[in-house]
């Protein structure tokens, strides 16, 4: 009994502290975004990665959930003989919520884990010591463009997703359920407003910071990872990354929707 | 680090005495390629000189490129000490033109 | 050669380090004079890289001070501390080039970072120091087409590229052929002549340390043994330090009751 109630105990210790680690990180990348020039050049280098790069997969998902979410309103609206809604329906329900987490999502499974095993690496060879020992600040150098690209490339993917998905939901609800093409699109301009969309951008902001931030952190620290060491850290890392930014994301997600809706 | 110029018959000759690092080597470089510019060649001095630097180097590295797209002369003079190993260590004692002195260059 | 008259470059007082609850550095005291090469000797597990790092101001000590040209390394502002890196250069072991620039913008990074001047300068700056490291013309690869050995010495030409008065080498001939270590050794002598440069050199390459040493540290356990000229080292009585330079095992007496238990004992 005594055992199990120590080993609860150092585990609380242990994530208590990481939590403190990863906050005074994020801390400092922050402070390090406003602190003198930026390296533009490595902000654009990352936009092009995290923003760019991912638009295959975004748009991809995007079709696809705006093709599902067709699917499931009709099924439902056509019960109560509102099919025309669906629309609206559709966006809303990506805008509010499915597109600025299933972004994130996507973005967490390439990014996230790209960027943590990266950074990992670059601490395991010890590159973070040498841009210590050259007095070049490592978190303006190489986690501040980082963290500005991801605010800069999430919010506009986002977007990006929503749009593909109610396109998807026209190609399904309208091209094949054969719901009007005109009440799909009218009842999208009556009921969605300003505020769905500013909770979208707020989300998807947040879930940038959420994301890079754990990504970052986790792979910064991988030194610090108990009883493993080289490559088998940097995986164990990884995967922590992946796993704690999603989980940490939809809570997230709760608290914003909370709050906005 | 000061450094004066003389005149060695048709050669201008550029004295450096004491140190050339970081913080001085853009105004040797400015000096040296003004006197290129004018059309004369040249002979640094290093009887003088204490400790040369790779910046210091790489200036005079830039001054014999363009002596040699104007057709004139850049010698080293008088090396001794830290900035001949230098020269050895960077194996441009094979590349510039060194005398032991600046007498020994032809007016 | 070492200036015993001036004041030490570098000055270690009783530093100790612990890692959770591992005692690696115990009272460490250790003074380096300008001008001297001093090589930092010790088996696996003896501190040395913990003992560099302090140094290095990576690590801070858990007690006592570490003095560079006089300043207080730990207590020293961000602004002092950036000023004495300039003239510090380290390499590291496995060269600790960053992945995403090519081995030119690696080792270009110091003076863009630093220095004022125009890339033309900087540009003949690097190649020089790319001849020097037998790397010429490999200044657009990036650091993943080296070997090892390559990206040693890229990360050489980069600790170099400021002529740093102070630097320091972590394991210098690790994974070097025995010529190029050769080579390595006499480059780390023509450097300090022709730079006036202060090294420091942590490695466990008894030929290397003999050649190029003034002095020579050695820690057992976290502990200094002897800190001496070559010659100390070599007529030095310590059991440890004999071995160290004879390479003998360590010779442990076994119990034999103790050693059969330890092979025939039943999985628990």
């Amino acid at each position: 009994m005594r055992q199990a109630i120590e080993k609860l105990g150092a585990h609380t210790i242990i994530n208590v502290e990481e939590l403190g680690r990863l906050s005074v990180f994020l801390f400092t990348v922050f402070k390090s975004v406003f602190s003198r020039a930026l390296r533009m050049s490595e902000v654009l280098k990352q936009v092009a990665f995290i923003g760019a790069r991912s638009m295959p997969i975004v748009i991809l998902s995007g079709l696809f959930t705006g093709m599902v979410l067709a699917l499931q309103f009709y099924d439902v609206l056509a019960r109560f003989g509102s099919v025309d809604l669906m629309g609206s329906a559709v966006a809303l329900s990506l805008i509010q919520e499915l597109g600025p987490v299933m972004t994130a999502l996507m973005i967490i499974a390439r990014v996230g884990s790209a960027t943590c095993a990266e950074i990992a690496i670059m601490r395991n060879e010890q590159q973070f010591d040498a841009l210590q020992c050259m007095a070049i600040d490592p978190y303006r150098y190489v986690m501040a463009p980082r963290l500005v690209a991801a605010i800069i490339s999430i919010p506009l993917l986002t977007a990006i997703f929503n749009v593909i998905g109610i396109l998807g939901g026209y190609l399904v609800g309208v091209l094949i359920k054969g719901v009007s093409g005109t009440a799909y699109l009218q009842s999208m301009i009556e009921r969605v407003v300003w505020d769905d969309v500013q909770m979208s951008i707020i989300k998807s902001f947040l879930f940038a910071i959420v994301v890079i931030w754990i990504a970052m952190g986790k792979g910064f620290f991988v030194h610090l990872e108990k009883g493993v060491s080289g490559a088998e850290a940097v995986s164990r890392v990884t995967t922590k990354a992946v796993v704690a930014s999603a989980i940490a994301m939809l809570f997230v997600d709760y608290i914003a929707s909370s709050f906005l809706i | 680090m000061a450094f004066d110029c003389s005149d060695h018959g048709q050669y201008k000759v550029l004295h450096l005495t004491g140190e050339v690092d970081l913080s001085n080597s853009s105004v040797v470089k400015k000096s040296l390629l003004k006197i290129l510019e004018e059309g004369r060649s040249v002979i640094v001095d290093f009887s003088a000189l204490t400790y040369i630097d790779s910046s210091g180097m790489a200036t005079l590295v830039e001054g014999l490129n363009f002596a040699n797209s104007r057709d004139l002369n850049l010698y080293i003079a008088g090396a001794v000490g830290a900035p001949l190993q230098v020269l050895e260590l960077t194996r441009l004692n094979q590349v510039f033109n060194m005398v032991d002195a600046v007498e020994a260059v032809q007016e | 050669m070492a200036n015993d008259s001036e004041s030490p470059l570098i000055q270690v007082n009783g530093i100790d380090s612990f890692y959770g609850e591992r005692h690696i550095l115990k009272n460490v005291n250790l003074a380096i004079q300008p001008g001297e090469i001093l090589v930092i000797m010790g088996s696996s597990g003896s501190g040395k890289s913990t003992l560099l790092k302090n140094i290095l101001g990576l690590l801070k000590p858990a007690t006592g001070q570490i003095e560079i040209k006089g300043l207080d390394i730990c207590q020293a502002s961000k602004h002092e501390l950036t000023e004495l890196r300039k003239s510090m250069g380290v390499a590291f072991q496995g060269g600790a080039l960053l992945s995403s620039l090519s081995v030119g913008d690696n080792i270009k990074l110091p003076l863009r970072h630093h220095t004022n001047l125009d890339e033309k300068t900087i540009s003949i700056m690097t190649r020089l120091k790319l001849e020097m490291m037998n790397l010429a013309g490999f200044e657009d690869l990036m650091p993943s087409e080296l070997s090892g050995g390559m990206l040693k010495r890229a990360g050489l030409a980069r600790a170099v590229i400021m002529d740093p008065k102070l630097l320091f080498f972590d394991e210098p001939s690790a994974g070097l052929d025995p010529v190029t270590s050769a080579e390595l050794d006499e480059l780390i002598l023509k450097l300090r002549e022709a730079m006036n440069m202060t090294i420091v050199v942590v490695t466990h390459e008894l030929e290397s340390a003999f050649k190029i040493a003034d002095r020579i540290t050695i820690l057992f356990d976290g502990e200094i043994v002897i800190t001496g000229t070559v010659e100390e080292i070599k007529s030095c009585q310590d059991e440890r330090v004999v071995n160290l330079i004879n390479r003998t095992p360590r010779d442990e007496r076994i119990d034999a009751q103790q050693y059969l238990q330890r092979l025939t004992r039943e999985n628990q």
